[in-house]
């Protein structure tokens, strides 16, 4: 037998992507450790990477390509079903908009960028998009338009030294817990450390200052922040880098200054002079980071315009320990998007599948690892489905062929962490299966449809996914090799330092509550460090921690206030009937904390039916991720 | 006591693969991390190398393993089952003296007591333990307010300590005397012993005054704790800081909770895995009919400290449960390593003051 030992890669298991060993014998995983040299995580993990033995060694994995036969689904050779991949495909018009691609936050950036060349040169399709995309396209146009490139500008590690660090909505201590631990530790350094959330997480009581504001107010809280500063700079005279005469600042100043702190105290319960007294830390402060969430539960687009427009107005973007960072909670959303198979405005998929009349016919899935399918009718209903994965996943009943996919750690690869720090993750076990890597199956798929890629091995796709993806020209696996990465360089893009205001509006954000339904319903807090993420179901202890609050909310619960629990004379656990203003209806648990506002609920997103029978219907609302407000009445059961 | 060159110290080592597997301390050359792994070639050996990464528990509970497998034939209703651990011979070369202390506490627990823990067993049977004094403290290391180094005093087979000139050889156990006759070491000169001596005051004399004066501070801790007078806002200050990763229990030379499941790998067959388990999880402490008595995080940090610092404990182990290798400080994302938490509480004792 071969001598166990330790070997370095990246944690795949959400955006932050920490340094990690795996113990492996080149055939199992039996372990792992932290890795201490790393400039992120610098040693740490939290529970998930802790616990990827676990997932890396689950018997739940997909072995060999299925093929639907009569209802079932049969084993079949590469050859089997890849002929019938390209025999089914070839009939179709992809430039018709017949074929639809899914793509995964979680592959990686070689394996997108086949995926995306699969998709345009031989399906002829461009009708795509990431599963969990939707707040990440918010993110990466609001920073676009503000720094000329759809990325995060900045570090994660200028958290360590930055003098003031605003988080605004995320839970970022359960769903990007290294992160929420460095904020915590610049905290206690001395930096000033804001969260804007209007539930207590955790990150709020670690904070120096937590602004408890009302639901949808965000965006509001944060512009009266940059009026507070403007305040400031104008009163000092102060004329900075000239931040005035960049596109926009007009119009954005206009907007700020009609900001009434007489509203916005009546919108957001927080006063303006508390903001005021706010902007001064903010005007002191040399380096500024802020963090927000992006993906499932990522802000709206005039909140993140809000934090984008303050970041420049700061100006102290120019600081090296300065950054704006879309919080991604998937392993390689940011890559992603860069490798180009995100759903362009009219081409989604997400659209094509919701569009009754549409004309899509087939779908090739990569990775749906939520427990959720959205347009699960639609899917079943296409001509053919196409699924490709690691592990064993409902969405296999959708397919009529399957191919299975090596994990993170069977082959070589790139992910793109939430601060465009591109990381390699080199193969340390054999696929027991001798599965192919995506990269290597997409181009068989391709081949057998007449186009040749000639890519030998992973290194060779990422010198071609480098040679045509903006930012990524100065990178290679043997670069990437040496250190721990290196984010990609925004300079390639035509518009960078080209810096933008995004026009804004002021919105005193009306609360959607009424007489009768007086309560502000909540999604997308994070309850147990993770959606509706299928991979944590595959491992042994996280499992049991997620089970944990199932055993004890068995229908999922819904956060209230201890006031206004005894106010609707409700105690822990006790069931109550929740009906939505749109007339969707659920029964769940009460769960009383006293992090939560009166008047408001939360509930987590893992909980399968709340979803899909409660929120679903609510197309808006799940799409609104962190801001949206859904104004519901509860009433014992 | 005995006198040997570096040299045969590396050949000692070598030697022993011949019959034992031979683990050591070495660096990965890409990161610099330390781990203590097996030795496929003793030139990785690094006896100088920072105190490892991991706890040397990982030899004798590991982080996951497969202990056995059953397989259930339906026509014959019968069930065959086979252990899926064995027994080596194995050489733990190079233990800095609290996983050495670390490996003595999992003894008491899962050796000690009414039970006998047939897998740890296995792998601790035929274990010969060399364990090497600390020359200098690593940055947050606290053994000398633990009574767990910089230097064994008891648990080894052999001890090595380095000297200007080669390695100070003790025995301490009838194995050790075995291999110290077979090869006829050279005895040590008295000097050579004040030598070791000296480098072992030398080291305790280089502890950061946090560290030593911490020590004093230890009992008064483990008091308050075993008397239950640590005020609740104290933890729950504790537990606000808890991520609930599991690291702190995960690098925790003494830390031995663990979680057992069956999972199936084929149609009528599964394998029984046995992988660590912390308290500060939610789920660990849940019993049947919903009942928590640990559910609040604070409650479940407090768990921890009084694990690691409790008088009662203590008795179990016939020593504390920390064993001040700092690991949990290094890797814990809130900011409440055991040793800060000492300082907490010390804070709560004197008012805030120190
Ligand atoms: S924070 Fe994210 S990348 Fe880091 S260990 Fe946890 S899941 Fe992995
Ligand atoms: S409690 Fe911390 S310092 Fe003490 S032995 Fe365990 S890991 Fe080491
Ligand atoms: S109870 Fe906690 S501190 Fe004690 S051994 Fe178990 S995991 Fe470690
Ligand atoms: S290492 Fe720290 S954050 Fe993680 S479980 Fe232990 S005390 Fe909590």
């Amino acid at each position: 037998m071969k001598a166990m030992n330790y070997k370095a890669c990246v944690c795949n298991l959400c955006g932050t992507g920490c340094g990690q060993f795996l113990k492996t014998d080149g055939q199992k995983v039996f372990g792992v450790a932290p890795l201490i040299a790393h400039p992120v995580s610098k040693g740490k993990l939290c529970i998930r990477g802790w616990h990827s033995n676990e997932l890396l060694s689950t018997n739940e994995r997909i072995t060999t390509p299925l093929i639907r036969e009569q209802g079932q689904l049969r084993p079949a050779s590469y050859e089997e079903a890849i002929a019938l991949v390209a025999e089914r495909l070839t009939q179709l018009n992809g430039e018709a908009g017949e074929i639809g691609i899914l793509a995964s936050a979680r592959s990686s950036n070689e394996d997108n960028f086949t995926l995306a060349r699969l998709a345009h040169e031989v399906f002829n399709t461009r009708i795509q998009g990431i599963g969990a995309e939707a707040g990440h396209r918010k993110s990466m146009a609001s920073l676009e338009h503000a720094f000329g490139y759809p990325g995060a500008h900045g570090s994660l590690t200028s958290i360590d030294k930055a003098d003031y660090i605003l988080v605004v909505g995320t839970d970022i201590t359960r769903q990007n817990p290294i992160i929420g631990g460095n904020i915590h530790a610049a905290q206690r350094r001395g930096a000033r450390v804001v969260t804007l959330s209007s539930s207590r997480t955790q990150i709020a009581k670690l904070s120096t200052k937590h602004y408890q504001q009302k639901p949808g107010t965000k965006g509001l809280l944060v512009n009266a922040l940059a009026k507070a500063l403007l305040a400031i700079r104008t009163v000092n005279h102060d004329r900075r880098a000239n931040i005035d005469l960049l596109p926009g600042y007009a119009e954005y100043v206009a907007s700020l200054r009609s900001i009434s702190s007489v509203a916005l105290e009546r919108a957001s319960g927080i006063r303006y002079e508390e903001i005021e007294e706010e902007a001064k830390h903010l005007e002191q402060a040399k380096s500024i980071v802020i963090l927000f969430s992006s993906g499932i539960s990522g802000l709206d687009r005039p909140t993140i315009d809000a934090i984008t427009n303050l970041a420049l107005l700061t100006d102290r973007m120019d600081n090296e320990n300065s950054a704006v960072i879309p919080v991604a909670g998937i392993s390689n959303l940011q890559g992603s998007f860069d490798m180009g198979v995100s759903g362009e405005l009219g081409n989604s998929v997400f659209k094509a599948l919701a569009t009754p009349d549409s004309p899509i016919k087939a779908l090739f899935a990569i990775d749906h690892d939520d427990g959720i399918i959205r347009d699960k009718a639609r899917i079943a209903e296409l001509d053919f489905v196409v699924y490709s994965c690691a592990y064993k996943n409902a969405f296999m009943e959708l397919a009529d062929v399957v191919f299975p996919l090596p994990a993170y750690n069977e082959t070589d690869g790139t992910y793109t962490a939430a601060d465009k720090r591109v990381q390699i993750t080199h193969k340390n076990v054999d696929n027991p299966h001798g599965v192919l890597a995506g990269w290597a199956l997409f181009q068989k798929i391709a081949k057998t449809m007449g186009h040749d890629w000639q890519y030998n091995d992973t290194a060779s796709v990422f010198n071609d996914l480098a040679k045509h993806t903006p930012g990524y020209h100065d990178l290679s696996h043997a670069q990437l090799s040496k250190g721990f990465g290196q984010h990609w360089n925004p300079k390639a893009f035509a518009g960078y330092r080209q810096r933008k205001f995004n026009a804004i509006n002021i919105e005193y954000w009306e609360s959607p509550t009424t007489a009768e339904f007086p309560f502000a319903l909540m999604i997308g807090k994070a309850q147990h460090y993770w959606h509706q993420n299928n991979l944590m179901r595959k491992t042994i202890v996280p499992r049991r921690e997620y089970d944990q609050t199932l055993w004890l909310y068995p229908h999922g619960y819904i956060e209230i206030s201890p006031d206004d629990a005894t106010r609707l004379k409700v105690k822990d656990k006790w069931l109550v009937n929740v009906h939505s203003s749109i007339g969707t209806h659920m029964k769940i648990a009460v769960k009383i904390s006293p992090d939560v506002q009166n008047g408001t609920a939360y509930i987590p997103y893992f909980i399968k039916n709340m979803i899909s029978d409660f929120l679903l219907p609510y197309e808006n609302a799940y799409a609104a991720g962190e801001e949206s407000v859904v104004p519901i009445k509860i009433q014992e059961a | 006591m005995y006198i040997l060159s570096s040299h045969e110290i590396k050949q000692l080592a070598q030697e022993l693969q011949a019959s034992h597997e031979v683990y050591g301390p070495q660096v990965d050359p890409q990161t610099q991390q330390v781990f203590f792994d097996q030795l496929t070639d003793v030139a990785a050996l690094n006896l100088e190398a920072p105190i490892p990464s991991m706890p040397v528990k990982e030899i004798l509970f590991p982080q996951m393993e497969r202990i056995l497998k059953y397989r259930y034939d339906s026509e014959a209703q019968s069930v065959t089952m086979s252990k899926q651990y064995f027994e080596k011979p194995k050489v733990l070369f190079g233990l800095r003296p609290c996983d050495l202390s670390g490996i003595l506490v999992l003894d008491r627990f899962f050796l000690g007591q009414e039970f006998v823990d047939d897998v740890y067993l296995a792998h601790r049977r035929q274990c010969l333990l060399i364990s090497n004094t600390c020359l200098n403290p690593f940055p947050q290391c606290f053994c000398v307010c633990t009574h767990s180094g910089p230097d064994a005093d008891e648990g080894f087979d052999l001890d090595l300590t380095k000297l200007q000139d080669g390695y100070l050889v003790k025995v301490g156990s009838e194995k050790g005397q075995a291999l110290a006759d077979a090869h006829q070491w050279q005895l040590a000169s008295p000097a050579q012993l004040s030598e070791q001596k000296a480098v072992v005051d030398h080291c305790i004399d280089l502890f950061p005054e946090m560290a030593t004066d911490n020590k004093a501070w230890i009992s008064r801790v483990m008091n308050r704790i075993t008397t239950g007078f640590v005020k609740q806002e104290t933890w729950e200050y504790i537990g606000d800081q808890c991520l609930e990763c599991g690291a702190c229990s995960f690098v925790c030379p003494t830390c031995s909770c663990f979680n057992i499941e069956d999972t199936q790998t084929a149609c009528g067959e599964c394998e029984r895995l046995r992988m660590r388990d912390s308290c500060s999880f939610e789920g660990y402490a849940r019993m049947a009919g919903d009942h928590n008595p640990r559910q609040p995080v604070e409650d479940r940090r407090n768990k921890r400290f009084f694990c690691k610092l409790s008088y009662p404990q203590s008795k179990k182990y016939l020593r504390p449960g920390c064993v001040g290798c700092g690991r949990c400080q290094w890797v814990c994302p809130g900011d409440i390593g055991l040793p800060n938490v000492v300082q907490y509480i010390r804070r709560e004792i004197t008012g805030g003051q120190n």
